[in-house]
């Protein structure tokens, strides 16, 4: 606004222009539950957490091909959108990162055809690993070594989700589909290049993993720097195979890319790292274009469900639903609808209120873009909260529907635990509003705060940093004003 | 000084939440008889979205346009069977038991204030769990609550930032935040 102290522009060239990383306490949890850091080093603890998933999974798909076609009566829908989606949403995510990666069944046949093995380890030499592996072990291409892949294969996928949701074969279509990609992903490609920049899960769990009250982390990140020449948790050892996501723990300040398969866990020789809890969004740092648009995806995608899943609107829901209206032209406009909100929309609003934020601070040393990028952390709590104020009544209204199809997961009449012919009953339906307006605020809280830790950041002057955040704060506390108009107005 | 912040935070946003509420109540109405008749197809009913007030005694009748549908209002005890091309529909309150009775038209006074949903609680095809209409019961206390604690978020959040960093750079020698 000009009117800044006129050292501002020198602070603010002085400011610490770090990792944005918010520095509180955490908890070292293999120190308190020497149990943990066991289990994590038993070489058999990634096999035992995803083989009867695996098992699951494949059921599951038996049951998308052979079972009922109506979605409420077959497990394949119930358990993976309904319960599964739920769990890695509200509770996965929020309090244990990435845990989903570990018992993911997807890279399961890709990473044994490059191991060669399910449970021990290889010695040997392959690129930069001390494990040896098979398969092409190419590079991913670098113009791909983002997650731009990602961004828009989820926003595609979630284009249809009103199919694939609803019908047990299309579902099987998207799993199988993306089973067989990783699998063949594995073959030319070294390590998990499928979860690193394809898969559509990995995208959005990476955002918020950030998020997350655990993390694993270096002990002592100067051991690492200083002292360990061999960096075993990237390379690997004769104890635990090289990061399957390319990860140095040295240098490791976020949750986005570790997949927590604890094999760096294994294989360090200084055994410096460690699984800790910490409070909620210990990491504040987004890198780059590709991550600010998963926010912004995930948030449009969360409107977008919120209005044709839980809204009174008929037309939109005959517009998503286009295997049986076939309105093409609904689909249009549906389809350019959410791609406009989710890639030019709400990223225009957003580079606005940066550059009013900009202004308002009054540092021109600051660039538009750095506060567009950094600031778009803001809305990862937000998006986070307002996916979770979406799956609480996915979950208090179709609840019942688990119970019933657990007994009868083929819906072919079956009655295995007696709870096949339980009635469909909401769980206090009408309480549901309560809860979304908490989550919501509490999601607009921390968007807000830890908005302010980031802005700190970059402006030494906490008055100016206060000022950044203004116009991208207003932002905030508009969608989640929309968040609640849709579901409790 | 970080608690007093703390509370005065609360207390922005606490009086934020209760003055819509507070305004809205004043102007009252209900009271009134109020005539809906609600037709479901896959997957809506229509209207989508019926508004009341407190109050107000109404008088629902429902029919089917294509496939057997329910009519489930939450916070209603109220959970309905409609067959197409049939006057009549089944009616039953889930807390009595299951027994559904035929009726011309469903009728109760709304008594709670808030958005309660109706759905669908007969499977209807691939998109029915998604089937619901909206009952707007006004003065709708919690969203105006929201809508308040919202705005009151906003201004406590970022008043007490403000205000913790202004405290500590006037405490800070020279005055300088670091």
């Amino acid at each position: 606004m000009g009117n800044q102290p006129a050292n501002s522009v020198d602070k603010a060239k002085d400011a610490p222009k770090d990792s944005g990383q918010v520095k509180r306490f955490r908890i070292d949890l293999f120190e308190k539950i020497p149990f943990l850091k066991k289990f994590c080093k038993w070489r058999s603890f990634q096999f035992l957490a995803v083989f009867p998933n695996l098992v699951i999974f494949l059921f599951f798909l038996y049951a998308g091909l052979f079972g009922s076609r109506v979605g409420n009566r077959n497990i394949i829908i119930i358990f993976v959108w309904i319960f599964w989606w739920f769990l890695l949403i509200t509770f996965m995510v929020p309090f244990a990162s990435r845990i989903w990666c570990v018992l993911c069944p997807f890279p399961f046949f890709g990473e044994w055809f490059q191991r060669r093995a399910l449970i021990k380890v290889r010695s040997g030499k392959t690129g930069g690993l001390r494990n040896k592996m098979f398969g092409l072990n190419k590079k991913w291409p670098k113009a791909l070594s983002n997650i731009w892949l990602q961004d828009i294969g989820f926003l595609a996928l979630c284009t249809f989700s009103a199919l694939f949701l609803t019908r047990p074969i299309i579902s099987v279509v998207v799993l199988g589909g993306l089973f067989l990609v990783a699998t063949v992903l594995a073959f030319f490609y070294r390590q998990r290049a499928f979860c690193m920049y394809v898969c559509p899960v990995s995208g959005f769990q990476g955002l918020y993993a950030m998020t997350s009250m655990i993390e694993l982390r270096a002990v002592d990140p100067q051991v690492c720097r200083k002292e360990c020449k061999t960096k075993n948790c990237l390379t690997g050892s004769e104890k635990g195979w090289g990061c399957p996501w390319y990860q140095y723990v040295g240098k490791m300040e976020r949750n986005n890319y570790c997949g927590l398969c604890m094999e760096c866990v294994k294989s360090c020789p200084n055994d410096n790292i460690s699984v800790f809890a910490r409070p909620f969004c210990g990491d504040t740092q987004v890198k780059g274009y590709d991550e600010s648009w998963k926010a912004f995806i995930m948030l449009a995608l969360a409107m977008v469900y919120a209005v044709t899943l839980l809204g009174p609107w008929g037309t939109i829901r005959d517009w998503a639903n286009i295997a049986e209206v076939r309105n093409w032209k609904g689909l249009g406009i549906y389809a350019g609808i959410i791609w406009f909100t989710a890639l030019i929309a709400i990223p225009a609003v957003w580079a606005l209120a940066s550059w009013l934020g900009k202004l308002l601070a009054g540092v021109r040393s600051i660039s538009t873009k750095e506060i567009f990028v950094k600031y778009s952390y803001m809305l990862v709590p937000l998006g986070l909260l307002a996916w979770i104020a979406f799956s609480f009544p996915l979950i208090m209204v179709n609840g019942s529907y688990i119970i019933s199809v657990i007994s009868d997961p083929l819906g072919w009449g079956w009655d295995l635990l007696g709870t096949a012919d339980v009635a469909w009953r909401p769980i206090l339906p009408e309480y549901t509003v309560y809860l979304q307006i908490l989550l919501l605020l509490f999601g607009l809280f921390f968007a807000l705060k830890r908005g302010y830790d980031i802005s700190l950041t970059l402006y030494q002057d906490k008055s100016q940093a206060v000022r950044s955040i203004i116009p991208t704060g207003v932002v905030c506390a508009v969608i989640i004003f929309a968040f609640l108009r849709l579901f409790t107005g | 000084m970080k608690a007093r912040l703390v509370i005065l935070g609360i207390v922005i946003v606490l009086v934020c939440a209760l003055i819509p509420p507070l305004v809205a109540s004043s102007s009252s109405g209900g009271g009134e008889k109020k005539e809906f008749f609600i037709k479901a197809r896959q997957y809506a009913y229509d209207p989508p979205r019926i508004t009341v007030n407190k109050g107000d005694e109404l008088h629902i009748r429902l029919a089917s346009l294509d496939v057997v549908h329910g009519f489930f209002l939450e916070g209603h005890d109220i959970d309905a069977q409609i067959e197409p091309g049939v006057r009549q529909f089944k009616l039953r309150h889930p807390s009595e038991g299951k027994e559904f009775t035929d009726v011309n038209e469903v009728v109760f006074t709304v008594e709670h204030t808030g958005k309660f949903r109706y759905r669908c609680s007969h499977t209807c095809g691939t998109l029915h769990p998604f089937m619901q209409g909206e009952l707007i019961v006004c003065p709708n206390y919690p969203f105006l609550a929201a809508s308040g604690g919202t705005v009151g978020v906003l201004i406590s959040t970022l008043l007490v930032i403000f205000l913790a960093g202004k405290k500590h750079k006037d405490a800070m020698p020279g005055g300088d935040a670091q």
